[in-house]
């Protein structure tokens, strides 16, 4: 079954369609988290956070609105990057020291891709894109910075950040196709 | 910093609303901008889908241990509805029977089933996500990360009970980190403003009070006596007693969930 089938049987208290919609959705959930959060313990308790907000919340989900994956991603995407904010926010400054001298997020990207063939294209597209375009893109999604905090670390205007972000997103879409 | 944005600028927010790479107030802005403009909503879902092929390009096999804890939780873990309600406001027509006591026996049952039937009415008459106010939604996620956090503990286990009339709590508890997230089933609220008051029975000492249940609000109970043998749920007078003053009308042994010895 479909996921989005599946969140419609979840939303009415179905377990077993939980399980199945488990079995579809944790890998992408973890990983994502994991690339957002990167502690591994937080980003356990994160990816659960969220894989319990989806049984508890399934009833939100409108079809309406978009794909079921799309919204468990984008539910997930959301709870990671406040989780690493509130690290931000806390002060743990060496975090960001860390990061800052490791370079452009693609380098980070680079250097953890594992082989698989999405992983593959959505890199090849990511190397299509210039540079600004890149690091407006995965030091947003990948790293959880707001875009007035990337315009600050590649001493853009905001304007710039916000179309390089756009144009990014775009391009990837013509180069990775329509089909998931 | 600006709070007043133009309508183009607005729309320029489209992009890093899909990378949720907005600040707060931003975000909430644009959301509120996005309910009005059908054309927006249409490119934010494009945008959206994009961002999504990102994550895509992440995914790592999640630990074994994980599905176990996430699976037990759903257990005990309560649904909202398509309102945002929990459900066992939405039931709230349920006959109620006094006879309570008899034949309350714990067994492993999953709660949220008995409501689902609830729960599509209600999301077929809400097919719209309805609005919570923020202070909702902070403190489900607040109760979210506590129950993960529980759950995260390498022994946390679940168990839930109830009686014929459906009248129950469920459990999630950590022995080691001698906490447990206790949710109340079916309760109802007492008559008289009187409540439902949670107990923590202990070998040859006086139970303890663990708070007052509300709903099925879940209670997060921390610093447990590890050789506590049962928890127990009385109706007490408004604001609680020292020590109980009615019959349990529902009490579950924790010996299942690494308690007692």
């Amino acid at each position: 079954m479909e996921a989005d089938e599946l969140l419609v049987l979840v939303a009415g208290g179905d377990q077993k369609a939980f399980e199945e919609l488990y079995g579809l959705v944790s890998g992408p959930v973890f990983g994502l988290v994991r690339r957002v959060v990167r502690d591994p313990a937080q980003s356990e308790e994160v990816a659960q956070e969220v894989l319990l907000e989806l049984w508890r919340s399934a009833a939100r989900y409108d079809p309406g609105r978009g794909s079921a994956l799309s919204w468990v991603l984008t539910l997930a995407h959301r709870r990671a990057v406040d989780r690493v904010r509130s690290a931000r926010a806390a002060g743990e400054r060496e975090l960001r020291v860390a990061r800052r001298s490791n370079g452009p997020a693609f380098d980070q990207v680079a250097e953890e891709v594992e082989a698989g063939l999405e992983r593959e294209w959505v890199r090849r597209c990511l190397d299509r894109l210039t540079a600004l375009q890149r690091q407006s893109v995965t030091l947003a999604y990948y790293d959880g910075y707001t875009y007035r905090e990337v315009a600050e670390r590649l001493s853009l205007p905001l304007g710039t950040v916000k179309t390089r972000m756009r144009d990014g997103l775009t391009r990837l879409r013509d180069c990775l196709g329509g089909v998931a | 910093m600006t709070t007043l944005f133009r309508r183009s600028e607005l729309h320029s927010l489209a992009a890093p609303y899909a990378l949720d790479a907005l600040e707060p107030h931003e975000h909430k802005r644009f959301e509120k901008h996005l309910r009005r403009c059908d054309s927006c909503a249409a490119e934010v879902r494009a945008l959206r889908e994009d961002a999504v092929r990102l994550a895509w390009s992440t995914a790592a096999p999640a630990p074994a241990a994980m599905r176990d804890r996430v699976l037990m939780a759903v257990r005990t873990t309560p649904q909202e509805t398509a309102s945002g309600e929990p459900q066992a406001r939405a039931r709230a027509e349920r006959p109620q029977s006094r006879a309570r006591r008899s034949g309350f026996s714990p067994f492993l049952i999953p709660l949220a089933s008995t409501t689902a039937a609830a729960a599509l009415v209600v999301a077929a008459l809400f097919g719209v996500q309805a609005a919570r106010t923020q202070d909702q939604l902070d403190q489900e996620r607040a109760q979210a990360r506590e129950i993960a956090h529980v759950l995260a503990a390498p022994d946390a286990r679940a168990t839930a009970g109830r009686d014929a009339n459906g009248q129950g709590i469920s459990v999630v508890a950590s022995a080691s980190e001698r906490t447990a997230v206790v949710t109340g089933a079916g309760l109802g609220t007492p008559s008289n403003g009187r409540v439902h008051q949670l107990w923590l029975m202990l070998p040859e000492v006086k139970p303890r009070s663990l708070g007052l249940l509300d709903g099925d609000t879940p209670l997060i109970a921390t610093g447990l006596d590890t050789n506590a043998t049962s928890l127990a749920v009385t109706v007490e007078p408004s604001g609680g007693s020292a020590q109980p003053t009615t019959a349990p009308v529902v009490q579950l042994a924790l010996e299942s969930v690494g308690f007692g010895e």
